[in-house]
């Protein structure tokens, strides 16, 4: 099956500093993957490329056909508008209000649609990113550590939301995480990456069906390889 | 999960009362008590009357005025504010817009105006009557100049301060130069603009009374300069006090659109808000 | 300069000591300031040759130039001098505005002002300045002079537009064509004269008023000996003036930096000749205060007569030698 997204990156630099080096990565429909890796490993700087946002790299990519949408770490939502505004904000005014509307319902904030993002809290905001990313119809929706802002239990009940949203709407992940435990319970791949310059180091296959258990010994047994592997890397 | 609740009674209508009532007797306790004593001072003869005069006679010119010719001086003045304040501001605008968009603008553009904004303003006085005359135009032209600088600079801060987190949303999206102006620089900007046309409309009050002092024949300011050629102190301070009035007023109105348009903003606003 | 504020807090410092200082016998102040003018070619006389510095040897002379009748009086009344020159009518407005000034001393009788107009210009009577521009700096002997000429052709001040500049401003304004009149003032309205060829639209002797000298009632009363020994001084000065005229004229236009043809004009209209205050003075000036009652420039109720009663202080001549 042909890839939605592929993305090969021989090389990439900040200033005189190589922070990428021989990543490829293929992303198919509806899979979910993780990049995992320590802060500053250019995992990031890999997401923006896909993202559009770098463009001076050394490499190709491919991307999707349809649109692909970006979730931030912070909400980054443009406090002078409402969160349906806000959700509606690539169509500038006149946006989709029921499509609207539906999602503000998907991410649970019904009620909330008038509401000015300083009235709301930071697992509240992030929600209305997520809502934002949906609202192009993407088929692709990149995550850059999107709950490390987050406490535990309000991230644990996020990760639900997207994986709900992400089956119901039939869209890719590309998410980037430093939270081994995320990166498993969300994807049907991690890839663990290295300190910079960074490639891949390691492919997990996580084979469990949704929805998953957080307890379940399969997810430990993995975990203990990602570990090992990242303290191979000397990560940590 | 029920249980032999009861219900308190509500404290909120103790918290109503601390209106905004004491808050703004307070604000008038140091202005009342300065006249009372300058009256006292000045009725005992500690200070003379013809250099300060009793804030009563201040009062009796006020009146005086007032059913007179006041009001065509308050008119001419605050026309003149408001037409020089909208071009100056107007003009800064645009080119605040365009020196903080643009770094090449900024190269070309920035020292000029660095040059030019370090004139103080009674030195623009004798050029301008020079090349512009007495008239109204040369009088509009430096309350514009008054104005333009502080709306300048502060907008061009205002568009340089803004976090790139947001443009990044907007360049996700693939914004043309022109849609992320309008949907995301802008309205980013606003806050800043706004601390820039306050502070320029009170510096056109100030460049209002500098151009009226020198060849006007009505006005605020020609009346100050009245007051001060016929030896009338009362006068003077009378023109003062309209004039701090009128500044304070269209402060006002500014600072409540200001409140208006900016009511978005998630910012400390003093202690404990009583909203 | 003594500004305001210093002022203030020696009042107070004074209050504190007051009574026994007044009756003691009078010494020489430790600073006199006096102001000096185009208008007043007397006190140019008077700076130059340091006379009054040889009256007063333990004390600091200082000159301030004064621009007007109306920045002489605002420097009066601020302390910035101690003596002032200005126009005689000028110094009953203040007077009647509140100011506790006294006229002691007459430095000229002079037509020095009259309205003036461009060479080129159409005008040929007052009448004709209707609706018009004419610059007049307000509070000065020009300004009341255009007030009283305006009334005996029939207009009011409301009739004509007033433009407020200092005297050299109004000049340029002038010949610039910025304004249509100007109330002129010599030395400036000679050289308007006689460098742009204007030409005096109006002229009235009578609607002139004398130059005089004034101090503050305060000082009227506590140095009366140094007033005596200043006049004196200025006495000297006249007498100078009046026997070297062609020297006099020279020092005119060096001081004021105008030709001297401009000098010449300007002093061929000045009279020196009486320098003390009479009761015709008197009699002049509440002839001419109407004009100050009926185009409102003093307060509402003032008795106009009353306040040249108090101003005008002829004591102070009766000390000087008869001329």
């Amino acid at each position: 099956m042909q890839p939605l997204l592929d993305i090969r990156v021989e090389r990439k630099s900040f200033a005189s500093t190589p922070v990428l080096t021989n990543v490829h990565l293929a992303l198919q429909p509806r899979e979910a993957v993780s990049l995992l890796g320590p802060s500053g490993c250019g995992k990031s700087t890999l997401l923006r490329i896909v993202a559009g946002l770098e463009k001076d790299f050394q490499g190709q990519l491919r991307s999707p056909e349809g649109e692909v949408a970006f979730v931030f770490q912070e909400p980054r939502l443009m406090p002078w508008l409402t969160v349906e505004q806000n959700i509606g904000f690539s169509d500038d005014s006149h946006y989709d209000k029921a499509w609207v509307a539906q999602l503000i319902e998907e991410v649970g904030l019904k009620g909330f649609a008038q509401a000015l993002p300083k009235a709301l809290s930071g697992g509240m905001a992030q929600r209305v990113a997520i809502a934002r990313g949906l609202y192009s119809r993407p088929q692709v929706l990149l995550l850059d550590e999107p709950f490390s802002a987050v406490d535990a239990f309000t991230r644990m009940r996020l990760q639900d939301l997207l994986l709900q949203l992400a089956k119901h709407h039939a869209i890719a992940l590309l998410l980037v995480t430093h939270d081994v435990d995320e990166a498993l319970y969300l994807s049907d791949r991690v890839l663990v990456m290295d300190n910079r310059p960074s490639s891949i180091r390691q492919e997990l296959a996580v084979d469990l069906p949704h929805p998953r258990d957080r307890r379940d010994p399969l997810l430990a047994r993995l975990k203990a390889l990602a570990l090992t592997e990242l303290q191979r890397a000397h990560v940590i | 999960m029920t249980s032999k609740t009861q219900t308190v009674p509500l404290a909120a209508p103790l918290v109503m009362q601390r209106s905004a009532w004491p808050r703004r007797l307070k604000g008038l306790v140091l202005p009342v008590l300065i006249l009372l004593v300058l009256e006292g001072v000045v009725r005992i003869g500690w200070l003379p009357s013809y250099q300060m005069p009793a804030p009563s006679e201040i009062a009796v010119t006020l009146i005086d005025l007032a059913e007179g010719a006041l009001w065509k001086h308050i008119g001419v003045s605050l026309l003149r504010v408001l037409a020089g304040f909208a071009i100056g501001a107007s003009l800064a605008l645009v080119f605040a817009a365009w020196v903080g968009l643009s770094r090449e603008a900024e190269a070309y553009l920035e020292p000029t105006f660095a040059g030019l904004r370090s004139i103080p303003s009674l030195a623009w006085v004798p050029l301008l009557l020079l090349w512009l005359g007495i008239d109204e135009t040369s009088k509009i032209v430096l309350i514009a100049i008054g104005a333009f600088f502080p709306v300048y600079l502060n907008g061009v801060a205002a568009i340089r301060d803004i976090d790139r987190k947001w443009v990044e949303v907007g360049q996700m999206y693939a914004f043309s130069r022109r849609r992320l102006v309008r949907r995301i620089l802008l309205p980013a900007a606003l806050p800043g603009l706004f601390t820039g046309l306050r502070s320029g409309l009170s510096l056109a009050w100030m460049f209002l009374v500098a151009a009226e002092l020198i060849a006007a024949t009505k006005g605020l300011g020609y009346l100050l300069s009245d007051g001060r050629e016929t030896s009338r102190p009362d006068i003077v301070l009378a023109a003062i006090i309209v004039l701090a009035l009128l500044g304070k007023v269209s402060d006002g109105l500014l600072a409540a659109l200001e409140k208006h348009c900016l009511a978005w903003r998630d910012t400390f606003n003093g202690q404990g808000a009583e909203q | 300069m003594k500004p305001f504020a210093q002022r203030l807090l020696g009042a107070c410092a004074l209050a504190l000591c007051l009574q026994p200082q007044a009756f003691a016998a009078e010494a020489d102040p430790a600073q006199v300031n006096l102001d000096y003018a185009y208008y007043s070619p007397v006190s140019l006389v008077l700076k130059h040759f340091g006379w009054l510095e040889q009256a007063l040897p333990h004390t600091k002379v200082g000159w301030v130039l004064s621009q007007g009748s109306n920045r002489s009086l605002e420097y009066l009344n601020s302390g910035g001098v101690d003596f002032a020159s200005s126009a005689s009518l000028s110094a009953v407005l203040s007077r009647a505005n509140g100011s506790p000034i006294k006229s002691v001393y007459v430095y000229s009788r002079a037509e020095w002002t009259a309205l003036v107009v461009r060479k080129d210009s159409p005008f040929t009577s007052v009448t004709d300045l209707k609706g018009k521009k004419i610059a007049a700096t307000k509070g000065t002997d020009p300004y009341l002079f255009t007030l009283r000429s305006l009334q005996q052709a029939g207009l009011k001040k409301d009739d004509v537009e007033l433009v407020h500049l200092q005297h050299p401003d109004g000049r340029t304004a002038l010949e610039k064509g910025d304004v249509d009149a100007w109330a002129g003032l010599d030395p400036h309205m000679a050289a308007s004269q006689i460098q742009a060829g204007s030409r005096l639209l109006y002229r009235n002797k009578d609607f002139n008023s004398y130059g005089v000298v004034s101090v503050t009632e305060t000082y009227a009363k506590e140095h009366p000996q140094t007033i005596t020994k200043v006049l004196g001084a200025y006495e000297k000065a006249r007498d100078w003036a009046v026997k070297h005229p062609d020297e006099f004229a020279k020092l005119l236009a060096d001081e004021s930096g105008l030709p001297l043809e401009v000098a010449k004009l300007q002093l061929s209209r000045t009279d020196l000749g009486s320098p003390l205050l009479t009761r015709q003075d008197v009699v002049s000036s509440k002839a001419a205060a109407p004009i100050l009652v009926s185009e409102e420039l003093v307060r509402r109720g003032v008795n106009v007569d009353q306040v040249i009663d108090q101003l005008i202080d002829t004591s102070f001549g009766q000390a000087l030698p008869k001329p």
